[in-house]
């Protein structure tokens, strides 16, 4: 095996990668759909208002 | 395409499309990551570290991925003036950055433990930064989402900007067998793939769930930015009718 940690110690380096992936792709995720949904409520809310 | 122009008819499909791509992608998305975490064996190289290739590659695919659609929503608002193009183009550029920042921090992590450093300014990884470097600068062009009072389309120069940005794409693509390299050469081809299928397959979940996942973030940040402009539009027609 090549590389300069080999071993049971490789596991905290792909932790911290898919902690990462996870941490990021779900703030994303969470953020569009706060404001998302946030913006349609406000926009139905004031065609309502209009009618 | 121009038949879906109409934000209207757009939103008819993307409201139900949402949840279904964010469900699937999510499932996907596990089922991969866990094979690629407990199924799969080591690389008989690499070892363990191989294994951040299953959110790796998805990112740097996402990453470039995001700005070819961004340099086809810049044309496609250049030559059709499409009203959906400009919204597209917004709501992907964050994600895109996103993906883009996740691919060179995971790339970076890979390589501590495999090549001994965090970073190192070779063709692959340099043209990378430099795509993130391109997303800021679109994103600062167009104001991000809120757009300012530009509404709904791009500013010109920032769609002429978006196709110019995308030479980067082959290059990116191109640079590990243009330049020396610490990055290893390209691994999937048109021929095949040089990683075995054992290996190969959680790939295709994580890709796939990856994508989805994208998906459904550039649907719902569209259907944001038309909401947000429905509401200027009519506090506008309001005061003017107060007027």
């Amino acid at each position: 095996m090549t590389g300069v940690i080999s071993g049971g110690g490789q596991w905290a380096y792909v932790v911290a990668a898919y902690g990462l992936a996870a941490l990021l792709t779900g703030a994303v995720i969470w953020h569009s759909w706060r404001a998302m949904t946030k913006a349609e409520r406000r926009s139905d809310a004031l065609r309502k208002d209009r009618k | 395409m121009h038949a879906y122009a109409n934000p209207a008819r757009f939103l008819a499909i993307a409201r139900p499309l949402t949840p279904w791509l964010l469900g699937l992608g999510t499932a996907l998305l596990v089922v991969g990551a866990w094979a690629g975490l407990v199924l799969v064996p080591g690389d008989y190289k690499q070892g363990e570290t191989a294994r951040i290739l299953y959110v790796h590659v998805p990112s740097a695919w996402l990453g470039m991925g995001g700005w070819t659609g961004l340099a086809v929503a810049g044309l496609v608002q250049l030559v059709w003036r499409h009203p959906l193009a400009g919204i597209a183009a917004r709501a992907i550029a964050v994600p895109g950055m996103l993906f883009t920042a996740l691919c060179l921090a995971t790339g970076s992590i890979w390589g501590k433990p495999t090549w001994g450093t965090w970073w190192e300014w070779d063709g692959r990884m340099t043209s990378m930064l430099i795509l993130l470097f391109l997303y800021a600068g679109f994103i600062a062009l167009t104001k991000g989402e809120e757009g300012g009072r530009q509404g709904w389309a791009l500013p010109r120069g920032a769609a002429v900007y978006a196709l110019v940005g995308a030479v980067n794409i082959p290059i990116i693509n191109r640079s590990v067998v243009w330049w020396n390299s610490l990055h290893q050469g390209p691994s999937i081809t048109m021929r095949g793939s040089s990683i075995d299928g054992a290996l190969l397959w959680p790939l295709g979940l994580t890709l796939l769930g990856f994508s989805l996942l994208f998906g459904a973030i550039v649907l719902m940040r569209m259907r944001r930015i038309i909401a947000d402009n429905r509401v200027t539009a009519r506090l506008q027609r309001m005061a003017d009718e107060e007027v």
